[in-house]
């Protein structure tokens, strides 16, 4: 796990730092060592001290103006994108290179209000996330490749959405997209052309499903007709041609109603391109309603496969996240997909003998207590199908 | 907890619930089969299956799982009837295509002997029988006015290689036509594969020419059912198909077979001789109510009911295949599949509805006659004209595609209208055969509670549906059958 925000000092730097989004380069040929610099692109914005050096140790010393970082963020390396405070005193990270997940928070702002929600909304004005969005797409190495974009409900801010995207389009047309939307928003056609008409090359919208009729989904996304917005957006999106996720999120409620959700989506919107069944992340609300979503993962292997067998049967690309493999049914483990974000895994103590470990995603750092009963080391190699 | 919305504010309302468009059958003592417009299906209980429909049903998993099958909505629901209206439309969307199989007819010759065969075939020597090159070029004509983006051209017979010369010029002439049309174009031949040579497997191998033979089983039944000069058969087909596939390749020859009085007790023998063949795809085809075949003593010889313990002996033996990792596939249970699992029709042209003659399929007899189905020529080979649609010297396409002799028994035995097809919970998975029952009941709807042709049927849906209930095995492997 690495941490993605932490303090920082500034030391000889006078008045506020603008821009806010830098992008990490190595410093120039000054012998400095392992200090680092972040240069802006616009040379402009503060005259001709277009870079901070930041120095990774807080006893370093630097040749100019230089920000020292906690210790937490000592991992900060060339082409990572960060924020800095006006002030100086604090640094997120916003693009970690050598990442496989990266993703930009576009809204805390959503129209669903999941009883599981990772991230829960908040109703402030946030719109200059969408401004801090264009800023990293700007800064991005030529080596980024895939950037996620997530919420809140991005689509919440049409306009701002759009605008993004469409600066992605001209500025990183190489980049694969991954957009997180409820779909709800996808329901409105001329939203949905809009969104089409961009024009970008490589970009899946994930959209979550979570049961097979409204009553179930309504209920957990705490939504009434949410359910019929959310199938008419993803079926606007596929008369559209625009690549569709549907991500499942197994928890107490889902885990019934997986076999029949299998066979609504194989059924009724066998065009998607995957279908992502996903261990519950219990952090957000649904830390809070845990007596409602909490469900051991040992529990419900076999509804999972059941639903799992099903769509891989009907021809649907299917992955499962999140899950370990020691609590999966090991018919499933062709299925696993290495998933949790680098910065939550975490793996246990008992995963030191474990045989599968390099292979497996670990737990959720977030996880807290709520981890399954029946996490194991596996002692051997087992035969995968 | 961070709860707004109650549980109870989302789901069906207390005798609140429509019902969609459902069909139901009594499928065992304590089961009743649901199906809906487009044959997605639920088991429920008999007592379950009343409470639905008066309205006292308080099951809420219950009402969830019907509402999720699209076989009830809360009122004010939109999307169940758009889903449906979907599934149905991806269903019917070849039908404008129509006419994609073009069977071509070119010699009723043959060296064969065959106790069922269904035509009159005619000895070896006389060219008489013979499809012209004129003939030839008509049908080819006709054939290419067809609208569907495909066209597979299918040779018969008699056996088609007695006349070789004319099958060579048509995938020649063909291709050369299609120059200014752009379809996509497949040629199969139906042989016995006796007179197989190098030449033709040459032929084939240029020319990307499929080969479709017969196999009834074992080397004893093959060869008592199927005669010809020194009883060989069976060596002869079985050389021809290595052959093939040696040359050719694997996937290039396939084979049917034909279920005889003989082959009842013999269901496993069969599949093991195509498995031993490396032929994955074993398809159990009862004996048609055609041409000589009805002429064997006693008729077929036998009845539905033995006819479907034959099929469901070969249909668990092929699960079992399956089950120990060997893919085998009974097609006419992948055909069926594919109607039950997914929203496409495969387009068989003796299970869909409106039926398959004209729409599915034109067959050019060697005189230039035009058929709306191959069972329609056998038909006429015993003077009964009802299907010769025209002939390729007189008959324009709209003639052909437009004649009352076609619309009408589309018309009479269109499945969503006709008696009792409508009503039955197996229709989305049947097909209209105003064929077989013109030939059996004298006209082209049938009675429905006496007609073979339903009992078999409806024994296959049966057997299909009860194997993907009680076994996640079967189920999953029908899923996928589906998907092929």
């Amino acid at each position: 796990m690495i941490r993605l925000s932490g303090r920082a000092t500034p030391v000889g730097l006078d008045g506020a730092i603008l821009p806010d989004v830098w992008r990490v380069c190595r410093a120039d040929q000054d012998g400095t060592g392992g200090a680092l610099a972040c240069v802006s692109t616009r040379r402009d914005i503060i005259g001709d001290q277009n870079r901070i050096h930041l120095a990774p140790h807080p006893g370093a010393a630097a040749p100019g103006p230089a920000l020292k970082l906690g210790r937490g963020l000592a991992h900060i390396a060339e082409d990572d994108i960060i924020r800095i405070s006006p002030d100086g005193s604090r640094v997120n990270v916003l693009w970690k290179n050598t990442a496989i997940h990266n993703s930009l928070l576009l809204t805390e702002q959503c129209d669903n209000y999941c009883l599981m929600c990772s991230q829960p909304p908040k109703t402030r004005d946030d719109t200059w996330l969408f401004e801090q969005a264009k800023r990293v797409v700007s800064l991005l190495p030529p080596t980024a490749r895939i950037l996620g974009l997530t919420g809140g409900e991005p689509t919440l801010h049409a306009d701002a959405l759009i605008g993004l995207l469409e600066h992605c389009r001209d500025t990183a047309p190489w980049l694969q997209l991954h957009l997180l939307s409820n779909g709800r928003r996808f329901s409105d056609f001329s939203f949905s052309q809009r969104y089409a008409a961009v024009g970008l090359r490589d970009i899946m919208v994930g959209i979550p499903l979570y049961a097979p009729e409204p009553g179930l989904h309504d209920f957990i996304v705490q939504a009434g007709g949410a359910f019929e917005e959310t199938v008419h957006g993803i079926l606007n999106l596929a008369t559209l041609g625009q690549p569709v996720e549907l991500r499942v999120v197994v928890q107490k409620h889902t885990v019934p109603v997986l076999p029949e959700l299998a066979i609504f989506i194989a059924r009724n919107l066998p065009f998607v391109d995957q279908v992502a069944l996903m261990g519950l992340e219990m952090t957000g609300l649904a830390r809070p309603n845990s007596a409602e979503v909490w469900i051991d993962p040992a529990d419900y292997q076999a509804e999972l496969a059941d639903a799992t067998l099903a769509l891989a049967s009907a021809g649907i690309v299917t992955k499962i996240f999140n899950h370990q493999l020691c609590v999966l049914d090991e018919r499933l483990w062709p299925f696993a997909v290495r998933s949790i974000s680098d910065w939550k895994n975490d793996y246990l103590d008992i995963c030191d003998n474990c045989s599968v470990r390099d292979v497996c995603g670990g737990v959720f750092t977030t996880s807290g207590s709520r981890l399954s009963t029946a996490l194991r080391p596996i002692q051997h190699q087992r035969q995968q199908g | 907890m961070n709860v707004r919305l109650l549980r109870d504010a989302t789901a069906v309302p207390p005798s609140g619930w429509q019902l969609l468009p459902m069909r139901f059958h009594r499928f065992d003592s304590d089961s009743v089969l649901l199906t809906n417009l487009v044959g997605e299906h639920l088991f429920v209980s008999p007592d379950q299956f009343l409470a639905v429909i008066d309205g006292t049903c308080n099951d809420q998993e219950l009402l969830a799982r019907l509402r999720a099958r699209h076989l009830i909505q809360r009122p004010g629901d939109r999307l169940p009837a758009e889903l449906l209206a979907v599934k149905l439309r991806t269903r019917l969307r070849h039908l404008p295509d129509s006419t994609g199989l073009h069977i071509f007819v070119v010699t009723l010759r043959c060296e064969h002997t065959c106790r069922y065969c269904q035509v009159s075939r005619q000895s070896s020597a006389r060219s008489e029988f013979d499809m012209s090159q004129e003939t030839a070029r008509r049908a080819l004509a006709l054939a290419f006015q067809s609208p569907s983006p495909h066209l597979k051209f299918e040779f018969q017979g008699g056996e088609p290689l007695l006349n070789f010369s004319l099958l060579k010029w048509i995938v020649r002439e063909a291709k050369r036509i299609n120059r200014d049309h752009g379809k996509d174009l497949a040629f199969v031949i139906a042989t016995n594969l006796a007179l197989l040579d190098d030449e033709i497997l040459r032929f084939c191998e240029e020319e990307d020419v499929h080969i479709s033979t017969s196999l009834d089983g074992p080397a004893d039944l093959h060869n008592r059912n199927r005669r010809r000069p020194g009883q060989n058969s069976w060596q002869k087909t079985v050389a021809g198909i290595r052959q093939v596939q040696d040359r050719l390749g694997p996937g290039r020859v396939s084979a049917l077979m034909t279920t005889t009085e003989a082959s009842l007790d013999r269901a496993r023998d069969i599949i093991d001789t195509y498995v031993e063949l490396g032929l994955r795809n074993v398809f159990l085809r009862p004996i048609s109510p055609y041409g000589f075949a009805l002429r064997l003593r006693g008729g077929a010889g036998y009845d539905v009911e033995r006819w479907l313990r034959f099929y469901e002996t070969g249909l668990d033996y092929i699960i079992d295949l399956n089950r120990g990792g060997l893919p085998t596939v009974e097609s006419y249970a992948a055909i069926i599949a594919r109607k039950m699992f997914s929203n496409q029709d495969p387009g068989y042209v003796d299970l869909t509805s409106p039926a398959g003659i004209g729409l599915g399929a034109l067959v050019y007899n060697y005189d230039g006659d035009i058929y709306a189905s191959d069972e329609g020529r056998m038909l006429a080979e015993m003077q009964d004209h009802t299907f010769r649609l025209g002939n390729v010297q007189t008959s324009s396409y709209e003639e052909i595609l437009l004649n009352e002799k076609l619309l009408q028994p589309l018309a009479e035995s269109f499945t969503l209208s006709a008696p009792m097809c409508h009503s039955c919970a197996f229709e989305p998975y049947c097909g209209a055969d105003p064929v077989f029952h013109h030939a059996t009941a004298g006209d082209f709807v049938g009675h429905k509670a006496t007609s073979a042709f339903c009992r078999r049927n409806m024994g296959i849906f049966k057997a299909l549906l009860r194997r993907a209930r009680d076994d996640d095995f079967a189920r999953d492997l029908f899923w996928r059958w589906g998907q092929r």
